[in-house]
């Protein structure tokens, strides 16, 4: 997790690009000793990963410190803790996506698609009800929660194979537009198929309550979400895992391979459909077990939650914070989220209820009825734009997707097509041939 | 040269043609490639060298005839599988994945031996972890075989390496498969003489050490008739002549199809 | 677009007249997918929003000249040629633009950062589409005469013809500028090979525009087509309309222009049987759709009338 902070100081370092309040934070930084250290060094590098994992490990009892000073109205710690578990659900997704756009370098545009397969596998799991051909509840027995959660990877990682398995052998373009429309078809087959109590809605059992020799813990809890908080940061921590086993093995090692160079992966003996099917189909687990979360986070589920809006939005944490970089993606997601869920409505809120605003002479008095909220996705659209024609590594690079995402190095089928002539353009291979007879055209 | 002339055959292609859209880039094309030979292919640009290779190696079906190698028909075998069985290449305009480590390069090489189902790769199991310290190991010998500078530089991006270097690297890659059949399209493009008289050298030091055969794409002809066992001239997709370089350089229709165009690079 | 007849073969009848007309429209906006990936081999998410784009200023500019019911005669065919100006002269230019500032400069980039731009951009234009004029659907004015040739107990609406006639008239037309044009010449040069055609002097920045010009317009047309025959605007109309005329545009072979031209209709006919025989036809005709593109990848990629070209190495 050392991407950012070095970044930071290798600015502070060149005087000649710090300038003005950068460079005298930045000296002030070097300068001051705490502990025979500069308070540079414990800002950067690993230490700035460490300090916002103890946050994320302490979050639930400094939320409930922070009641000692601050107002419970607005800083309801379990409120706030929803929030927080919410925001996980999202950095889960992120992580899962991940894998398919950052390591293999292949776009999933549906992704909520396995985000509703997952809400819905926990909720058919776990409730034992589902419906018959005439729209009878039938049921069916009930599996425990910690069962629903394999299950529904399995489930959404099969639909992922099974989606990727015809398109994968095509370019990557077609994968982004066969998802899209799956992410599409699949809210409407649940809403329209009697099986799904589509148009109804889905109420979903809370998590469970689990003796353990310390006492009864309870995931389930409304009133004090901790545990079930505590639950959603283990498997983010799993999940963060697992991607680095993965990117550190022969098997991200030939995702590199084919974003770099398909056709010479394949040359080397990379089977192109397995490791994009692998990809494809581990990003839809993990967006399965998501849903697991959201599922039982939200209590309620019904088709008209799983927009297009969430795909895009996973998809812009995972621009936003850097392709192909775990803290980024993190980053990204928490960023994005707390952007959608305060800073958006904080200003809403603000422009609604100011009182010098309120008075219609004011020249900004139409400000009150602006309601942020529905430019929210505009703003995020140009985010997206924004970053990828702009900083196209986001906010944490990583190093190698760095290069790779300015067309460094790439093979030229990798690079957008036209991107090839302007490289010949430039000199970089050998003058033509011969060029007459055909200059008709 | 050590000619094994009368050699069992390793790869034949029967009639092989390959058409895009109206234009046939190889036209009912016999080869027999025995084991242990190198065997070299010429002709001037565009005449259908490289599409031979895509075609051997899977990167190409074709539109007719059949490919055997090593007694069981290739045609039709996608590019990961074709190595598989035993045949590498090096592409004419290197291909390296320049935004990976020389070390990664050469691992890469080796998928095949190396487990890359989740389960092994997840827990690391054993033959997993055994896998990769083996190719590890063997990547490095491989990086050795010319000499200490790939060795030296293994952590350093590949995208770095000059122009020469990188053909080596090619190759690397290419021999971490175990091939028996090395396919090298225009190994001393655009190099100059010291590095082509290194590269002869080393075309033929890869045929002993590593047992291979080698099928080789050449315009030079110093490399071609120096070390070659046989040649096949290929004019517009067609196989003119075949045989022995001593035959080759006398020939008159080879003659008149590199007189009648210029041929890059020679 | 009801299906009014009584008779089994009425109701078939009149369905595959809705389905040709709805056809006409998926095709001129598939063409805008088809050209566009044949030149970039880029997909245009946001053709879909161009194409919604003609249909909401059309219905602004309509709605502020206080149309609001039929017209007839000269002035009928005054405003429809005034409406099919405007669709065509807004979604070109918005194509146009948004190749200028949101592809061009990802040439060089690796071919999924377009494609996120793509998408990007389809999401920009829908939200200040959904801004501007809302979320909820406006009636559009539908200045088009109601009636139609009767036969037995099917109809033939008037704009049924119109708008199917007039596709067929901008097809041919469409032809020709590819076939006979040096514009044209161009575009089918770049795209078979823009490494050479640029060698050959084909200005490529330019050709590239002037595909984006020509998907542009046809989808700006199309616009104007679908809301007279579908009156009601909405501001993610391009969203799923988008996905059919792709789906078009890959069973017809994408890059194909004929082929899309006969994917267009073909899809047309295939969603309004759908719609009518199947039950919650009106959302599962979209399943449908989309079972069609999966299965087209799966067996045939290269589409009815497309043929496979291997990338050159
Ligand atoms: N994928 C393809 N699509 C269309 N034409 C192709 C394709 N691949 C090769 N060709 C054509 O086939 C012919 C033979 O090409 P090839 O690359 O095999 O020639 P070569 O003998 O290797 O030439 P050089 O010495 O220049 O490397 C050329 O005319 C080339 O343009
Ligand atoms: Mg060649």
């Amino acid at each position: 997790m050392s991407a950012s902070p070095s970044h930071f100081q290798q600015k502070m370092q060149n005087p000649l690009k710090s300038l003005g309040i950068r460079k005298k934070i930045g000296d002030f930084l070097n300068n001051t000793k705490f502990l025979n250290r500069s308070l540079s060094w414990y800002v950067t590098g690993w230490r700035v990963g460490v300090f916002w994992g103890l946050i994320a490990l302490f979050l639930p009892q400094l939320l409930n410190f922070s009641t000692n000073f601050l107002d419970q109205t607005y800083f309801a710690p379990n409120i706030l803790l929803l929030d927080a578990i919410l925001c996980g659900i999202y950095v889960m997704l992120a992580l899962g996506l991940n894998i398919v756009v950052g390591y293999a370098g292949l776009l999933d545009l549906g992704y909520v698609a396995f985000f509703v397969i997952g809400s819905y596998t926990v909720a058919f799991a776990t409730s034992g009800i589902i419906r018959n051909i005439h729209s009878q509840v039938v049921n069916i027995p009930a599996l425990t929660f910690w069962e629903a959660i394999p299950l529904a990877a399995l489930i959404a990682g099969f639909m992922g194979v099974l989606l990727g398995a015809p398109t994968l052998r095509l370019r990557g373009d077609y994968l982004a537009i066969v998802t899209l429309g799956f992410g599409e078809i699949v809210p409407i087959v649940i809403k329209d198929v009697p099986f799904f109590y589509g148009a109804l809605g889905f109420q979903v059992p809370p998590a469970p309550v689990v003796n353990t020799p310390f006492g009864q813990v309870d995931f389930g809890n409304p009133l004090d979400f901790s545990a079930f908080y505590y639950l959603t940061l283990a498997v983010i921590i799993l999940i963060v895992m697992f991607n680095i086993l993965l990117r550190n093995s022969s098997i991200g090692r030939a995702w590199i391979a084919i974003r770099e160079d398909e056709l010479a992966a394949s040359a080397s003996g990379v089977n192109l459909v397995r490791i994009k099917l692998m990809a494809f189909g581990l990003g839809a687990a993990i967006g399965g077990i998501g849903g697991v979360f959201n599922g039982v986070m939200t209590s309620s589920i019904s088709y008209d939650q799983f927009s297009f809006q969430v795909s895009i939005s996973v998809l812009i944490m995972i621009v936003l914070g850097g392709i192909g970089s775990i803290p980024g993606v993190i980053v990204g997601a928490i960023l994005l989220r707390f952007i959608d869920v305060y800073v958006i409505s904080t200003i809403s809120n603000m422009l609604q209820t100011n009182t010098a605003l309120a008075n219609p002479s004011n020249p900004f008095h139409f400000l009150v009825s602006f309601n942020l909220n529905t430019t929210k996705f505009l703003i995020f659209g140009l985010v997206l734009l924004l970053m990828i024609i702009l900083r196209p590594q986001g906010i944490i690079p990583n190093k190698r997707r760095q290069l790779e995402l300015k067309g460094v190095g790439l093979a030229p089928e990798e690079l957008s097509v036209i991107g090839e002539i302007e490289r010949e353009e430039e000199g970089s291979s050998a003058p033509p041939e011969s060029v007459e007879g055909l200059g008709d055209i | 040269m050590a000619g094994t002339s009368k050699g069992e055959v390793l790869l034949q292609l029967k009639n092989v043609t390959k058409s895009f859209g109206g234009l046939t880039a190889v036209d009912s094309i016999n080869l027999e490639i025995r084991k242990g030979e190198i065997f070299s292919i010429i002709g001037p640009n565009g005449a259908g060298k490289t599409t031979v290779f895509n075609l051997i190696t899977g990167i190409y079906q074709p539109t007719s005839g059949e490919i055997i190698f090593n007694g069981s028909s290739i045609k039709n075998l996608s590019p990961d599988r074709v190595l598989r069985r035993g045949i590498a290449r090096t592409f004419q305009n290197i291909r390296l994945f320049n935004n990976m480590t020389i070390m990664e390069n050469a691992m890469v090489g080796q998928h095949p031996f190396i487990p890359s189902d989740l389960f092994s790769v997840t827990f690391r199991l054993p033959n997993y972890r055994a896998a990769e310290k083996k190719a590890h190991n063997r990547a490095l010998e491989l990086l050795a075989f010319f000499g200490s500078e790939l060795v030296m530089r293994k952590e350093e991006y590949a995208v770095n390496l000059a122009y020469a270097v990188r053909r080596r690297l090619e190759i690397v890659r290419a021999l971490g498969s175990r091939p028996k059949l090395l396919l090298l399209d225009e190994p001393t493009a655009g190099m100059n003489d010291a590095e082509t008289a290194d590269a002869i050298k080393y075309i033929q030091r890869l045929r002993q050490e590593f047992d291979l055969t080698i099928l080789l794409i050449e315009h030079k002809l110093q490399v071609t008739m120096g070390i070659s066992d046989r040649i096949a001239v290929l004019d517009y997709g067609k196989k003119i002549a075949e045989g022995i370089p001593a035959d080759i350089q006398h020939n008159d229709l080879v003659i008149e199809a590199y007189l009648g165009r210029k041929v890059e690079g020679a | 677009m009801f299906v009014l007849a009584s008779t089994t073969s009425g109701i078939f009848i009149q369905t595959m007249v809705n389905g040709i007309t709805l056809g006409a429209v998926y095709a001129l906006v598939a063409l805008g997918y088809t050209i566009v990936y044949g030149i970039v081999e880029l997909i245009n998410f946001a053709h879909g929003d161009v194409f919604m784009w003609s249909t909401a200023i059309t219905l602004v500019v309509l709605n502020s000249m206080h149309v609001s019911t039929a017209v007839y005669g000269f002035a009928l065919i005054g405003l429809l040629l005034l409406m099919i100006v405007i669709g065509a002269v807004v979604s070109g230019t918005l194509n146009v633009a948004i190749e200028r500032l949101a592809y061009r400069p990802l040439r060089k980039a690796p071919r999924l950062a377009p494609l996120i731009a793509a998408i990007g951009v389809s999401f920009i234009l829908e939200n200040i589409a959904e801004l501007w004029l809302g979320a909820s659907g406006i009636s559009y004015p539908d200045f088009f005469p109601n009636g139609g040739i009767v036969l037995g107990d099917v109809t033939i609406q008037y704009i049924d013809l119109v708008v199917v006639v007039l596709t067929v008239v901008l097809m041919y037309g469409l032809n020709v500028l590819v076939k006979s044009t040096k514009m044209g010449k161009a575009m089918r040069a770049t795209a078979q090979d823009p490494e050479a055609a640029a060698l050959m002097g084909v200005d490529i920045n330019q050709t590239i525009s002037f595909a984006f010009l020509v998907g542009g317009v046809l989808a700006g047309v199309a616009g104007v087509f679908y809301s007279l025959v579908i009156p009601v605007y909405a501001y993610n109309v391009g969203f799923e309309l988008g996905l059919i005329a792709f789906t078009a545009a890959v069973l017809g072979g994408i890059g194909n222009i004929t082929g899309a031209m006969a994917g267009g209709f073909l899809i047309g006919i295939i969603k309004a049987l759908a719609t009518n025989y199947l039950p919650n036809g009106s959302d599962l005709s979209d399943a449908v759709v989309f079972a069609i593109l999966v299965l087209v990848l799966a067996l045939r990629p290269s589409g009815l009338l497309g043929q496979q070209v291997p990338d050159k190495v």
